[in-house]
């Protein structure tokens, strides 16, 4: 029983891993269509392995959706009892869908080192339709996360 | 009527040697980095959430909560400043103000520290207490969201999340406004809260109140709830004064505290008796409005006239010198610079570089009209050449009816040794404008500034001028391409006015550009009425509304209309690019016939690649708003009035109307970096002319300039408009008397403002590339100042750009071949 546990959290470890090391490697290069359901499957581990971390979605209820404007990429991430969970279908009634140009838009809009929410606006790279306070909150959260990439893999 | 006693009305036997005190706080101010500051975030939040369901009255809630953190606020001395109170807890604080803008930087929380642009300290503790604290609260909380969800995000509020079309400001802050300081300086708060009080009284209680009244009640007791709040901080910042004078060894800052905490103890619970008290009571008040209401132009207004009697009776009765006087004026400019807007790092290309623009108006003429200039408008005058801070923005009133010329030569030459302060406002215009809008005589006589260049009665209206920002440009392309705009791709914003191609005449495309206008304007008046309402029912003021003449009497908070005066302001953004556009369409392709519509959007669409010789003629052929040419004269005129007509047709939510003004902060630069190329020949990419301000290098010399901006009918502009202009050297007294006589010129032929930076070209270049030999240089933006180096390089190269004109021949002077 005690193995199964370690095991299985060294899996998850080591998933984790595996998943930062391919989100610097895309940050390094081109950022692909995968990149978002990448980004947002780790923050979901990283939730469930990292306690300090799982306090920004404690009691925390949030539906977002993540559209790209070729409607090729359709991603659904939903905060609720502490979990995370990311989804291709649509949450209804999102409290913010972001609608972006493409993968490097998005990163530039909330990832980057330096978050350019307001250019993105600006230069209508990523549409936010609904509360934008709740895209600021993930924001923090993403570039919490970005900031916790090297030390995971 | 003002009294001039000084000999010298330079007072250059004063400066910063012979001010030390002045000399080591501005020093200190200039080296002291922003912090974020959470201790309003905190408190407000703390209170809000503590009584969430109780079924009190938000007003009745927000007084309290502003009260509960005024209570609780700490009491701290950084420095030696003779004046107690600081706006934040930090010694140059960002105060965070969740129900607007405060959660704008929560994705900066880990990095805002470090950031490029104006970095503000934020301590790990601060950043978590804020990310798992206070910001949750509001996440359906804060204003806008507030209204998106009670108004089911409607398409106004879509079209301004675009921003890229126009900014309704409610959405980050209404402050922008005058109070009236003279009557807390004379009465003290005690006796407007028993005011209060005695109004609550005279409503009674009865079970069968209508609304109305329980309204007023909630009104008059918020009120109460609010002052008292004021009150409790300045007893503790006199208890935390007297505790400091205990221990402190050295003498002279033991005599400070003992004499501050003597001055809590007094002011403004009370009259005051003496300059130091108005002037500390005053600024008491001032941090205690930011309790309320965020730190954008709340601005003190007139104080030479505000103070005056306070100093003449102390000069008089030999209990203050000149030079005392001085410092504490020095003082209070000081800690007006005590703050800073807590901005998101990119919200800089739109706002970059301001302050908190708390303006002060000087001079000009008093209620009856008759001249107002006195002994402390030479003062405040004198210490802001000294200074040379951010903040406040200093604007002096000139009548060139009634001031003396030894007064505008006085004002002239302070903008020469400054190189950019103050703005000037004309009294005659100004007056006569805001005449025109409802205003008694003698109330337009007191007009004060407002932020940037807007106009505002202290203590009398509510003008929230700042309500809507609107980019011209986006309704010039939005007729260009039909209901559609290049940055925003194919999708339909606008409802179709025709296809350019198919007008035969300029006054078709000049419908297809007003109804366009007309949909954009619409959409922003609607935008505003909403956060407005919304306003009414979570955002009160009751505490401000303290401090005007209507709201007592009428038993109602400034948000629900009970100012004497109320109004919206809309200001527009690219005005001038936008006329020339209108000229070159009209001179091009109607009455010169050099292209059709459709080769005049291709090459738009080519950004002029490939189309050379219209390019150039389009840039340099066409008719140039600033100059004398009548189809310029005229575009730019009917556009004006196209567009006050229409906003005042409309009523607010106050029951004032809309008021346009032509200022645009830096959105004109950001604004700008966004659009492609333009009819009027500028290329893709470039900044828009700034405030009224004709396009740089549109006009060959000053008096052209001057003549085509002062004579667009001033009472179109009821709002306020800045004009920005550039010498690029003034020396000598003869120079600064051309520049007294220039301004006046302006004046006469009825321009309402004007602002200078006395900057060459190769100057403001060489501070772009070198910013480190110019740490403190300090620029006229378009209604404000900032430091140049804070600005953005959007910001930077315009500022750079803007016609300099030589103050002896009038000329423009061309701008070197390369300022990249």
């Amino acid at each position: 029983m005690l193995e199964k546990f370690f095991n299985f959290i060294l899996f998850r470890f080591s998933k984790l891993s595996r998943a930062a090391k391919k989100i610097l490697a895309d940050i390094e290069s081109e950022l692909t269509e995968e990149f978002v359901e990448l980004l947002l499957n780790t923050m979901s581990l990283y939730f469930r392995i990292n306690k300090e971390f799982r306090k920004n979605i404690k009691g925390f209820e949030g539906r977002y959706l993540f559209r790209s404007r070729n409607g090729n990429i359709t991603l659904s991430a939903v905060f609720y009892k502490g979990k995370m969970k990311v989804s291709e279908e649509e949450t209804e009634d999102p409290h913010v869908t972001v609608i972006f140009k493409n993968a490097q838009s998005l990163w530039n809009y909330i990832l980057s080192p330096k978050p350019d929410i307001l250019g993105s606006l600006l230069k209508q790279e990523v549409v936010p339709d609904g509360n934008l306070n709740y895209l600021y909150k993930f924001a923090y959260m993403a570039n919490h996360l970005r900031l916790k990439l090297p030390d995971l893999v | 009527m003002g009294t001039v006693t000084f000999e010298d009305i330079s007072l250059n036997q004063f400066d910063l040697e012979t001010l030390p005190l002045l000399k080591k706080l501005r020093s200190q101010l200039l080296n002291t980095k922003p912090e974020v500051c959470i201790e309003r975030a905190r408190h407000v939040t703390e209170y809000l959430q503590s009584t969430e369901g109780s079924g009190e009255s938000m007003e009745i809630r927000y007084a309290r909560a502003v009260n509960y953190f005024l209570s609780k606020k700490e009491a701290l001395f950084f420095d030696e400043n003779l004046l107690a109170g600081t706006t934040t807890c930090k010694a140059f604080g960002a105060p965070v103000y969740p129900e607007w803008t405060g959660l704008t930087i929560w994705p900066e929380l880990d990095t805002i520290s470090a950031r490029d642009k104006n970095p503000l300290r934020l301590s790990p503790q601060d950043a978590e207490e804020l990310n798992l604290g206070i910001y949750p609260y509001w996440l359906d909380n804060s204003i806008l969201e507030y209204a998106r969800k009670k108004y089911n995000n409607p398409e106004c509020m879509q079209l301004m999340q675009k921003i890229v079309f126009f900014i309704g400001s409610k959405a980050g802050c209404i402050s922008h406004t005058v109070p009236n300081f003279k009557v807390a300086l004379e009465k003290g708060l005690a006796c407007l809260i028993d005011q209060a009080a005695v109004k609550e009284a005279e409503l009674g209680r009865s079970e069968s109140a209508s609304a109305e009244d329980e309204q007023k009640r909630r009104f008059y007791q918020a009120v109460q709830i609010a002052l008292q709040g004021i009150i409790a901080y300045a007893r503790n910042l006199s208890r935390k004064a007297a505790e400091l004078a205990a221990t402190e060894q050295d003498p002279g800052r033991k005599a400070n505290f003992e004499k501050m905490a003597q001055i809590c103890s007094q002011v403004p619970e009370n009259p005051a008796r003496s300059f130091r008290e108005a002037v500390n009571a005053l600024w008491i008040i001032q941090v205690a409005l930011h309790a309320e209401n965020i730190n954008m132009a709340m601005s003190p207004g007139r104080l030479d006239q505000v103070l005056y009697k306070y100093y003449r009776d102390d000069i008089n009765r030999g209990k203050l010198t000149v030079k005392e006087a001085m410092e504490l004026i020095g003082c209070l400019w000081l800690k007006l610079n005590d703050n800073t807007n807590l901005v998101p790092e990119t919200a800089e290309e739109l706002f970059g570089g301001a302050g908190t623009a708390p303006a002060v108006t000087v001079g000009g003429v008093d209620e009856k009209g008759e001249d107002a200039v006195n002994d402390l408008t030479y003062m405040m005058l004198r210490v802001t050449e000294l200074l040379q801070t951010r903040d406040p923005s200093l604007n002096a009133r000139y009548h060139y009816e009634v001031n003396p010329e030894t007064y505008r030569n006085r004002v002239a030459g302070v903008i020469a040794s400054t190189q950019c302060v103050p703005a000037v406002h004309n009294d005659v215009v100004d007056i006569r404008v805001l005449e025109n809008q409802g205003t008694k005589l003698e109330h337009a006589s007191d007009y004060a500034v407002i932020g940037c260049v807007e106009l505002g009665v202290p203590g009398r209206s509510y003008d929230a001028p700042s309500s809507i920002m609107l980019n011209l440009v986006s309704v010039l392309e939005l007729a260009l391409y039909n209901g559609k705009r290049p940055i925003t791709g194919d999708e339909e914003i606008s409802p179709p006015t025709g296809e350019p191609s198919m007008f035969e005449s300029f006054e078709q495309f000049w419908e297809a550009f007003k109804n366009q206008l007309k949909y954009v304007m619409g959409q922003a008046i609607e935008f505003n009425e909403l956060l407005g309402k919304a306003y009414q029912e979570k955002l009160p003021s009751p505490l401000l509304s303290a401090f005007f003449e209507g709201p007592m009497e009428k038993g109602k908070d400034l948000i629900r209309g009970g100012a004497l005066y109320n109004s919206s302001g809309a200001t527009n953004i690219g005005f001038a690019d936008t006329v020339d556009s209108l000229n070159a369409i009209e001179q091009a392709v109607f009455i010169d016939k050099k292209c059709s519509f459709p080769q005049l959007l291709q090459a738009l669409k080519d950004d002029f690649k490939g189309h050379d010789p219209l390019h150039q003629y389009l840039k340099n052929k066409t008719p140039k708003y600033g100059t004398d040419h009548p189809v310029a004269r005229k575009n730019a005129q009917n556009l004006i009035k196209f567009i006050f007509d229409f906003y005042q047709e409309h009523e607010n939510y106050r029951g004032g109307t809309y008021r346009p003004g032509y200022w645009t902060m830096t959105n004109h630069a950001g604004q700008g970096k966004l659009t492609g190329a333009l009819p009027n020949g500028r290329k893709a990419h470039e900044v828009f002319a700034s405030g009224i301000t004709p396009v740089s290098q549109a006009t060959e010399n000053l008096g052209a300039c001057l003549r085509n901006v002062g004579s667009l009918e001033a009472r179109f502009i009821p709002s306020g408009q800045a004009l920005n202009l550039k010498f690029p050297t003034l020396t000598g007294e003869a120079d600064i008397k051309r520049l007294g006589e220039a301004i006046e010129a302006y004046f006469k032929y009825g321009g309402l403002h004007v602002q200078f930076n006395i900057m060459s070209y190769e100057m403001l270049k060489e501070a772009k590339d070198n910013p480190e030999k110019y740490p403190e240089l300090l620029v006229r933006v378009s209604g404000y100042s900032a430091y140049f180096n804070d600005l953005n390089e959007a910001m930077k190269e315009e500022i750079i750009s803007r016609s300099a004109y030589d103050i002896r021949t009038g000329q423009a002077i061309p701008l070197p071949e390369s300022t990249d």
